[in-house]
């Protein structure tokens, strides 16, 4: 057992998944380099960075479709590389698609049942309490109106769901989101975010990768900025959007100053809130 | 925001009817097969050959659908299992072991184990890939028995028949595979098997992140696909008397079971029986009308069929609001 895996066993139920010192190389690129963070039991890790800089390809590391070059990823005391794709799902972990596969030629609630079939706990339900499940998933996602469609009449935002309901079908304990609200409008964007809360609160930890800085700041517990392949920032939200190198490498100045002047903007509401409080004294 | 996009042939995919395909085409393929089992009670010798036939095809475009149409590995080389099937019941034959049961059992058993082992590296392949290496093992299988001794090499086995009173018997039996056949696809599609076969065939990236076990499912499919091109195999070779590998490796056993199920309907329960019914009656019907140009009337028919049905024919069935539907349905399948 390696030394990660043995600090998690140690560490119990603290720590969901360790990332240790994970590179990544493609011919001779390396799309990844020493990146190495834990993410603690029930949290909500939001990744973020410049496109390119290894955030699908951490995530395919993570769920086991790739196998690291050098570092690893432990999990309930398990390497990911040594366990097969189809076997990652067993333990616990899920994940979507940034470019969605949907089952084309099945329909939403076929494809949904696959997962709740073969998922991790498929082994114990039939094909009807597996349709059963996959209904009411359905209904959780919003997709209860489409259940008996091809999957490929599905709009974008409705594949998108329907990732994250074939994920669920999982049962995971992590779900890893990759880019699940790329292409939603403002209210599909709110709606998918209920969504995930709701998915956190049944105690999943969740890991979300997205570039709508909005939705990750209001989900997110904690976050890891990627660049070019290298972790560059880690911490609460707030700490890590203000640092001067995140806004140099991935938020550009314009954020910055946007934020500089929603904060005088929220002082001068603040003040006009304290005036209005004095005068009903 | 709530709005489906609506394309003319919505409908029709969804009534194609699932996994198995319409209940209404499998419904009448399973009123057909009954109607078959009166065939032998004409006392026509010749209509009877011509019907088994229809039923061997029938169970040997069941097996290649199992694996091409449900897994989607489009195999060339199923008649190796007709082939392998063949032989087997030739070899108990020769050793004075006269029994059908036996023929079709050990047939299914040594197969499925063929199948497994030969799967276990050419399942790995993806696309043209594993169909090139499946049509090379039919070739070296069959250059493998033209040179055994053992098997009769290139002068082939005779197989002892029964009389002439009991010889409906290889009718009958070949009506069971075909039927056992297509029972077999229509309970598997419905199971939690055929769900990993399509899910395979759909994507087998997100099949494997859902926890399908691609490799395992891909090689369970290819010898059930076996098991049902080996019993069609063990039961023709009595039936026919004789055996050697140009009759049992022949290409029109490789080729037709793959067109059967394409016309019928690829992926579907009733679409291989009504493709084999089609495609091998036709046959026979054009090769006693045109003696020498049979095989210019087939291949239009061939061609027709796939511009004019491009899902098959158990599509018809599936066909709501008539010829208007269908003519913008086709030209939705050509933009």
């Amino acid at each position: 057992m390696t030394a990660a895996a043995e600090s998690a066993t140690v560490a119990g139920d603290a720590v969901a998944l360790h990332i240790r010192d994970v590179g990544m190389r493609f011919g001779g690129l390396w799309a990844l380099s020493g990146v190495s963070f834990d993410v603690p039991r029930g949290a909500v890790l939001g990744l973020i960075g410049p496109n390119g800089s290894g955030k699908t390809t951490l995530m395919n590391v993570v769920s086991g479709v790739y196998r690291p070059t050098t570092g690893e990823v432990v999990y309930g005391g398990r390497r990911i590389a040594d366990v097969p794709t189809h076997a990652v799902c067993h333990l616990g972990i899920a994940r979507t698609f940034q470019v969605v596969k949907p089952f084309a030629n099945l329909t939403v609630r076929e494809n949904v049942a696959v997962g709740a079939m073969y998922g991790r706990y498929g082994a114990k339900r039939s094909t009807r309490a597996s349709f059963e499940r996959a209904q009411e998933l359905l209904e959780g996602v919003g997709l209860a109106r489409v259940a008996e469609r091809p999957a490929s009449d599905l709009t974008i935002p409705d594949r998108k769901r329907l990732e994250v309901a074939k994920a669920l079908a999982l049962d995971p304990d992590v779900l890893l989101l990759d880019e699940v609200m790329a292409g939603l409008n403002a209210s599909e964007v709110d709606e998918a975010l209920e969504l995930l809360r709701a998915v956190h609160a049944r105690g999943v930890t969740l890991i979300v990768v997205e570039h709508l800085m909005k939705a990750i700041v209001s989900i997110s517990t904690s976050i890891v900025v990627l660049a070019e392949g290298k972790k560059i920032a880690e911490g609460a939200p707030a700490d890590v959007l203000s640092s001067p190198h995140v806004i140099e490498a991935y938020l550009g100045s314009r954020w910055a100053k946007r934020q500089q002047s929603l904060t005088a903007i929220e002082r001068e509401r603040l003040a006009a809130e304290r005036l209005r409080a004095d005068d009903a004294r | 925001m709530r709005h489906v996009r609506a394309r003319p042939f919505d409908k029709l995919r969804v009534t194609l009817g699932g996994i198995t395909g319409n209940p209404v085409a499998f419904a009448c393929v399973l009123v057909a097969m009954a109607l078959l089992l009166f065939v032998p009670l004409g006392h026509n010798g010749y209509l009877e050959i011509v019907f088994r036939n229809i039923l061997m095809y029938a169970a040997m475009a069941y097996g290649w659908n199992l694996i091409g149409g449900y897994t989607g590995y489009v195999s060339f080389g199923n008649v190796t299992f007709f082939g392998v099937g063949a032989y087997c019941a030739g070899v108990l034959s020769a050793h004075g072991v006269q029994n059908l049961l036996a023929y079709v059992l050990v047939a299914m058993v040594v197969n499925a184990a063929f199948a497994a082992l030969v799967g276990l590296p050419v399942l790995r392949l993806r696309g043209h890939y594993f169909g090139i290496a499946t049509l090379g093992i039919g070739l070296a299988v069959a250059d493998i028995v033209e040179n055994l001794d053992a098997l009769g090499a290139s002068s082939g086995i005779h197989l002892e028949q029964a009389d002439e009173a009991h010889f409906s018997i290889y009718y009958y039996a070949m009506w069971l595979v075909a039927l056992g056949a297509m029972l077999a696809t229509f309970f598997i599609a419905r199971s939690k098997l055929g769900y990993a076969f399509v899910a395979i065939r759909e994507n087998e990236d997100a099949a494997a992140v859902l926890g399908i076990a691609a490799t395992r499912y891909k090689i369970i499919a290819w010898a059930i696909s076996a098991m049902m091109t080996g019993a069609a195999g063990a039961v023709f070779a009595p039936a026919n008397g004789f055996i050697d590998p140009s009759i049992t490796f022949a290409i029109d056993s490789n080729v037709f079971p793959i067109a059967m199920t394409i016309l019928g309907g690829i992926g579907t329960a009733a679409g291989p029986f009504i493709g084999a019914v089609l495609l091998a009656g036709a046959n026979e019907v054009l090769q006693n009308a045109f003696v020498n140009s049979h095989t210019l009337f087939f291949g239009s028919m061939i061609v027709l069929i796939v511009l004019l049905l491009p899902r098959g024919l158990v599509w018809v069935f599936g066909l709501r609001g008539g010829a208007r539907t269908w003519l913008k349905t086709l030209t939705a399948f050509r933009a």
